[in-house]
């Protein structure tokens, strides 16, 4: 599908590009560095070292596995809407909020006017790149997803706040684009739950990604799809990477009733489960995959991040996915 | 028209104090081994009583128990029935909160009481009246899955959960609940089931004995069923006033042969209501209420709140009651 794309950007991928959705589980030596920083026990600097030094952990590891297109695991970063809320003018970082069972999260409040002072990720990108042989995603959460985590009190409605953020984070592209950044994902996993405002996500993305010279993907889950479908498509990305496995696939009747127009990054194990699933099975939803959709579509991919995860368990799978790409690889003539 | 005010639901079991801590603390430790259900159960009570010292101190006429102890909103009253096991993880509406899906393989039971001890527990604690509150029957059959399926499934499930919770109204009852409050934001998201839904109701009703029955919506608009609304056999409607700009002016227009419970402060939202646009509303609702009493209230839990925010919230409800009333706040 966007082949052509890639490559005239200079990217040329084999057939299913095998890639991960953005985060892994931070390692123990990592953990133990952000407690003993909460603490005031160790300086901002020593918890820098101990990120890069996870952030190389997994770019070898994700090498190692024979990953196509590698992200840099996220190490430093807590939570997904928090990580950018802290680094935007305009939010104030808000008390606890339960989201399941004995889990919560500071939840942020948009309080003034957001702004982008500077890049965000940048720098991360850069540092992982450094220590890179292969090509390598931007990552960012979108402004759909970081307007309905956050409370809004500065804007009068979940739109212009949402197109606010959508204006400034289009920065934070140009500068991954400015520095080399080919393939940018923005995730947006928030997008499938309210039906009614996916006009106001498109509108959102096309202010982020229009006339910027990069392949886009959004990431998408743990949603009623069938309520966004086909509309979805509307969304300016050439990639979408979608939660497959845990929702027993059911997307692709979606797909058989209406084509998808997009590459899928097609989610072949589930990231919230402890569970490593089998060769076959994971082989067995690729090849599923593959009677619904144009073979040169098809990235494989975990469901969703694998921060939750334990190291062990976040090698398996991805060794899973892996495994199935190569074995379909191998039986396709296109190699 | 006199004023009440309620608490919704729920209410936040943490903060970011290390005495708000005490629950998620002790939990965490639980699931290590290192504490016990005593002590799991000894933390759950502390957090109740800040909730209900919380609500009496914020001027509350009305309290809850804050739900301190359930998991989620669905899970909580199901997990508790036979014939129903629990499984994963799903979204709770359009929110950033989730609960573990009821999968019922038979019919759902009721083998014991579900509620009753928190809802005596809560009352014992408090210096004001306790609502009991729980999840009506529609919403939890919406929320789970039939582990045989088939047609006609998605009816027994319901048939089940309304038998199972008619028994519980009615053991609230007893307990001495002046208030029993069913929340079933879910048939805002099915308007066309009205009929079904409304046999639910009245299966409940039968049962509440000297109880106050409460029906509260949120979650969506409720205007379009506003007319069939009136004809339940509730005494009292709680209405979610943040999602249908047009509700105030359809309640001005008809009145209401019920007490309203009136959720114009976003439980959702950290920003706090401005007392004069409030009370203009509730000045516009009041001309025709078609009662002397109404509550004024979030328009749902508050533990979609941190818990300074969601105490703000409850002490704002004051605020604009006083300026209802034309006296000093």
């Amino acid at each position: 599908m966007s082949r052509a794309k890639l490559q005239g950007l200079g990217i040329d991928l084999p057939m299913f590009p095998i890639t991960s959705v953005g985060s892994f589980p931070k390692p123990d030596f990592l953990v133990k560095a952000r407690a003993d920083f909460a603490s005031n026990m160790i300086r901002r600097g020593a918890l820098e070292k101990a990120e890069r030094q996870a952030t190389e952990f997994w770019i070898r590891k994700q090498e190692e596995l024979g990953v196509d297109v590698l992200v840099d695991g996220e190490m430093y970063r807590g939570d997904m809407v928090a990580y950018f809320a802290e680094n935007l003018a305009g939010f104030e970082e808000g008390g606890l909020v339960r989201s399941y069972g004995n889990r919560y999260y500071h939840k942020p409040i948009i309080t003034d006017e957001v702004h982008w002072d500077e890049p965000i990720t940048l720098e991360w990108w850069k540092y992982a790149r450094g220590v890179a042989s292969k090509p390598l995603k931007g990552m960012l959460t979108g402004p759909y997803t970081i307007m309905d985590w956050s409370f809004i009190e500065y804007y009068p409605d979940r739109r212009t706040a949402c197109l606010a953020l959508a204006k400034e984070l289009r920065n934070e592209v140009e500068a991954l684009i400015a520095e080399g950044a080919k393939i940018i994902q923005i995730d947006e996993p928030a997008i499938s739950v309210r039906p009614e405002e996916l006009p106001v996500a498109i509108e959102a993305m096309h202010i982020m990604t229009d006339g910027l010279p990069a392949y886009f993907i959004s990431h998408i889950c743990y949603g009623a799809f069938d309520g966004i479908y086909p509309a979805m498509l509307g969304l300016p990305a050439d990639n979408f990477d979608l939660e497959m496995s845990n929702s027993g696939l059911d997307m692709l009747e979606l797909f058989k009733h209406h084509s998808c127009t997009k590459d899928i990054s097609f989610g072949v194990v589930d990231s919230h489960s402890h569970l490593i699933e089998d060769d076959s099975t994971v082989e067995q939803r690729l090849r599923q995959a593959v009677e619904v959709l144009p073979k040169e579509a098809i990235w494989v991919d975990p469901d969703c991040g694998l921060k939750t995860r334990t190291v062990d368990e976040a090698i398996a799978k991805m060794q899973a996915v892996v495994n199935a790409a190569k074995a379909l690889r191998a039986v396709t003539s296109d190699k | 028209m006199e004023l009440a005010l309620c608490n919704h639901s729920s209410y936040p079991r943490i903060g970011d104090d290390p005495e708000h801590q005490l629950l998620r603390r002790t939990i965490a430790q639980y699931d290590k081994g290192e504490k016990t259900d005593d002590a799991v159960r000894a933390a759950q009570e502390r957090m109740t009583e800040l909730a209900l010292a919380e609500q009496t101190e914020a001027g509350l006429d009305l309290v809850t128990d804050g739900q301190i102890r359930w998991s989620d909103p669905i899970s909580h009253l199901a997990g508790k029935l036979s014939g129903v096991q629990l499984n994963g993880l799903l979204r709770f509406f359009d929110t950033n909160f989730y609960f573990r899906q009821p999968v019922v393989e038979g019919r759902p039971e009721r083998t014991e009481p579900l509620l009753v001890e928190e809802f005596k527990f809560a009352q014992e604690k408090s210096a004001r009246p306790v609502k009991a509150v729980m999840t009506g029957p529609y919403t939890l059959a919406r929320f789970s899955v039939a582990g045989n399926g088939g047609p006609g499934s998605f009816e027994k499930t319901l048939e089940g959960y309304t038998t199972a919770l008619a028994a519980e109204v009615a053991a609230l009852a007893a307990a001495g609940a002046k208030v029993i409050q069913i929340e079933e934001p879910a048939l805002l998201k099915h308007l066309d089931d009205f009929p079904r839904f409304e046999q639910c109701v009245s299966a409940l009703a039968m049962n509440k004995d000297a109880s106050q029955l409460a029906l509260a919506l949120y979650f969506g608009d409720p205007a379009p069923l506003y007319d069939q609304l009136q004809t339940l056999a509730v005494d009292i409607l709680g209405l979610d006033f943040t999602c249908s700009p047009g509700l105030a002016d359809r309640v001005a227009s008809s009145g209401s042969a019920r007490t309203l419970m009136l959720g114009l402060l976003d439980g959702r939202n950290t920003r706090l209501e401005d007392p004069d646009a409030t009370t203009r509303l509730l000045e516009k609702i009041g001309r025709n209420a078609g009662s002397n009493r109404a509550y004024l209230s979030p328009s749902c839990g508050l533990e979609y709140l941190p818990r300074d925010r969601a105490r703000q919230k409850l002490r704002q409800l004051a605020v604009i009651r006083n300026t209802f009333l034309g006296s000093p706040s």
